[in-house]
């Protein structure tokens, strides 16, 4: 995510911008308005995704793969795909859900059971933004990869109202694990690039 | 409209804005059916609904607008200007031509620009303002049923909005910069 302030060259009084419903979006994306184009919906607006750098991209994958390695003969890792979030359809790197690929044919899912996202550039977006809306969906364990500070957030025990109560971070040379395997430690460092 | 900013949080990302293309299309497949909506700077906003003091006001100042200007020009009440990346719906536009030169395109500026405001008066002023000084239109009315005054912006200039201000208040008249010798009643524009 790029951050942008968008705010810098504008005036302190701002309309009420038009929101779109997930429905909405999805006709404006059949109509080809997004194509080849990295877009999300946040509540209601849609945003732009920066553009993946190698690092991101390689983090990516090394999560991925692991996630995949521990978790994916029980639940299906995705990456980079849609989650159907209420209000919101937003494109994690990583979600884990629960079931197997064909289960989503004809809907997102609407909940996973671990999410992460890697950032540099957007590391306060994903903070903010992101972390209340995963604790909003009720995901249990949201994993920020902050490339920038090279550790790993980990954001768990989701409150509708307030985000996420827990946060621990892992720094490299350390390990974590995942609630879902709670007797498999994971190296820092394996997930980071 | 309202200060839509009070919940989002410091840090923000980009949002998609929409160029007035996009903006036809979206149209086109109805998602602004029963809406007002307009584009503002790629963005699509949405706006206040029309009170009764707003929708009687408009009403006059156009049949003022009308009587004074007459064959020549158009009054238009409510409809699109295609301003660069805008599309603003101004409450009137004040443009030159005859019936049926605005067919196939909105018109892309005006002599006069008036926008009746109640709730949105800084909105108005700040960022309309702004948008009309930038298109070069001569003259920008603001109606302010708060104050009830008349706000006469003149002078355009495309990075510092509008360079000349007056307020004018009831008892008083104005003159529009195309009919410099027909005084009109601040009196006549507000309701």
């Amino acid at each position: 995510m790029t951050m942008v302030q968008t705010l810098e060259n504008k005036p302190v009084v701002c309309a009420e911008r038009r929101r779109f419903t997930p429905e909405e979006y999805h006709r404006m994306a059949e109509i080809g308005l997004f194509d080849g184009e990295r877009v999300e919906l946040i509540e209601g607006e849609i945003v732009r995704m920066s553009p993946i750098g190698p690092a991101h991209t390689v983090c990516t994958h090394n999560v991925f793969s692991c996630f995949q390695q521990l978790l994916g003969d029980v639940f299906f890792v995705r990456m980079q795909s849609p989650l159907s979030l209420g209000d919101s359809e937003p494109e994690p790197d990583v979600a884990v859900v629960p079931g197997k690929p064909s289960d989503y044919r004809d809907a997102h899912p609407s909940t996973a059971v671990l999410v992460v996202e890697v950032a540099q550039s957007s590391l306060e977006y994903d903070r903010q933004v992101k972390g209340l809306l995963y604790a909003r969906a009720g995901i249990p364990e949201y994993w920020l990869v902050n490339l920038e500070d090279r550790c790993i957030e980990v954001y768990r025990d989701p409150d509708a109202q307030i985000g996420y109560r827990s946060r621990r971070i892992y720094k490299s040379g350390e390990a974590l694990t995942c609630l879902q395997k709670p007797d498999s430690p994971i190296s820092v460092d394996e997930l980071l690039v | 409209m309202v200060q839509a900013m009070e919940k989002t949080p410091a840090v923000t990302v980009e949002r998609r804005r929409f160029t007035p293309e996009e903006y036809h299309r979206m149209a086109e497949i109805g998602l602004f059916d029963g809406e007002r909506v307009e584009l503002i700077e790629g963005e699509i906003v949405q706006m206040a609904p029309i009170g009764p003091a707003h929708g009687e006001t408009v009403t006059v100042v156009a049949e003022v607008l009308w009587r004074l200007f007459g064959e020549g020009y158009r009054v238009r009440v409510q409809m699109p200007l295609s301003l660069g990346d805008s599309e603003p719906q101004p409450d009137i536009a004040l443009v030159p031509g005859k019936p049926g030169d605005y067919r196939d395109a909105h018109p892309s500026t005006a002599v006069l620009v008036v926008e009746v405001a109640q709730s949105s008066l800084e909105y108005d002023r700040q960022v309309k303002g702004l948008l009309y000084a930038r298109a070069g239109i001569p003259e920008y009315w603001l109606v302010n049923l708060e104050e009830r005054c008349v706000e006469v912006y003149r002078d355009p200039a495309p990075e510092l909005g509008y360079r000349w201000r007056r307020i004018y208040t009831p008892g008083e008249t104005l003159t529009c910069l195309q009919k410099p010798d027909s005084p009109i009643n601040v009196d006549a524009l507000l309701v």
